[in-house]
């Protein structure tokens, strides 16, 4: 098939009307309800998710969500705060560390890193993260827990497989919690609650099931974060989250989703993605990209086994029927 | 000494749920499935615990792992001191 550097791009007003003609279906007609809700989190798919919804259905039919809690970059909120009032919407900020911590307390959390970095303390931040070259060096995904002391060093400690879902699971209750909120908006307003999750993602299972997987819609999934970037422009998001660099925002340490989960530069990974999907040849994608043979190798075989891996969020619960 | 049928056991045992019919020597566990990116560090902590070898971050590559066979030869060059590290990045 034909494979070169346009086949991300797409007509902004023709997919932006597309996806609010879904949207508008999908509230009026599947769901019959009265509106939207839209969690959003300062980054660029929830900002580019909420403008659509304001297409859709109009600004007085949506509501936003803001819900960081006490590890959350203020600068979200921020970001957030500033979309949801450049396009008119009620909005509304809630702290939702009360929730995260009625699970699994953050002093227990705490408890945990301790044993693995026993300098880490009050005043310290942690995240976790994946060797970032996936291009430049084969490695398998093994996260290490980093910590930044409050003198600014950082001490580090590879996750053995026990660890690692420890610590992701502790993480997971944070976005679990924001689909509890969604919906305890939603279903008291006799709204949908809209996902937003892009096709990058959702395809390589960045994303938590029953979290921010748990929604009523997914109306950009369909979408590549490259596409996501240009219906940004198209809709004019606020600029500061279109120069924003996409992050989960999950740990009190920053971190990049490159760094978090996907390991390839972002102005590659989508294109790779695309190749490996519609299974363009691995000579012919590194001459498009100017990657190795190897570089491309690697990146397929890492989207195979992440796809692969995460199979069962992108599914309904099993069951005998 | 051959770790092979050890290896070999474990991966059945923990991966494959008893059914190693389709398991060679040679074949990719990525590839067929069998492990998971991250499922490689149970194989990762079989390992150190079972023949008190310490495997370094650079050390965690397919090349080492990804087989039957390839992890055979790695825990044979670790505990016989040869050096295992990826050469350069190509």
């Amino acid at each position: 098939m034909q494979f070169n550097l346009d086949v991300l791009k797409i007509n902004s007003a023709e997919e932006t009307k597309r996806v609010t003609q879904f949207v508008t279906e999908q509230v009026a007609k599947v769901f019959r309800r009265k509106g939207v809700v839209v969690g959003i989190s300062g980054g660029i798919d929830s900002a580019v998710m909420v403008s659509l919804a304001v297409q859709a259905v109009g600004k007085d039919k949506v509501v936003g969500l803001i819900l960081p809690e006490r590890e959350s970059n203020p600068v979200s909120s921020q970001y957030a705060i500033m979309q949801a009032e450049a396009l008119g919407i009620e909005f509304r900020e809630i702290d939702i560390t009360s929730t995260v911590d009625s699970v699994v307390p953050y002093s227990k959390r705490d408890e945990f890193i301790k044993k693995l970095i026993p300098s880490y303390g009050p005043g310290c931040k942690y995240n976790i993260t994946l060797p970032a070259d996936l291009l430049d060096r084969d490695s398998f995904s093994f996260y290490v827990l980093q910590v930044e002391l409050p003198d600014g060093t950082l001490e580090k400690k590879r996750l053995n497989l026990e660890e690692f879902r420890a610590i992701t699971s502790f993480a997971n209750i944070k976005i679990r919690s924001r689909m509890i909120h969604l919906y305890a908006e939603a279903e008291r307003r006799n709204m949908i609650v809209a996902g937003t999750t892009n096709r990058t993602e959702y395809i390589l299972g960045d994303f938590c099931k029953y979290g921010d997987g748990g929604t009523d819609i997914e109306a950009i999934a369909h979408l590549y974060k490259n596409q996501v970037y240009q219906l940004a422009d198209y809709l004019a998001v606020v600029s500061e989250i279109i120069d924003r660099v996409p992050s989960p925002d999950t740990f009190s340490l920053p971190i990049s989703d490159q760094e978090f989960f996907f390991r390839i530069p972002f102005d590659k990974l989508d294109f790779l993605l695309y190749a490996w999907e519609h299974q363009v040849s691995i000579e012919q994608t590194s001459k498009v990209l100017e990657l190795s043979d190897d570089a491309v190798e690697r990146a397929f075989k890492d989207f195979a086994s992440k796809n692969h891996a995460t199979a069962h969020i992108r599914e309904p619960a099993y069951s005998l029927n | 000494m051959n770790h092979l049928p050890e290896i070999h056991k474990f991966m059945v045992d923990n991966f494959l749920f008893g059914d190693g019919e389709q398991l060679r020597d040679d074949t990719s566990f990525l590839e067929e499935g069998i492990v998971d990116s991250t499922g490689i560090l149970e194989l990762v902590t079989f390992l150190e615990d079972t023949y008190g070898i310490t495997i370094e971050d650079d050390e965690l590559i397919p090349e080492n792992l990804d087989s039957l066979k390839n992890v055979a030869a790695y825990v044979e060059k670790k505990l016989n001191g040869v050096p295992v590290a990826e050469e350069e990045a190509r």
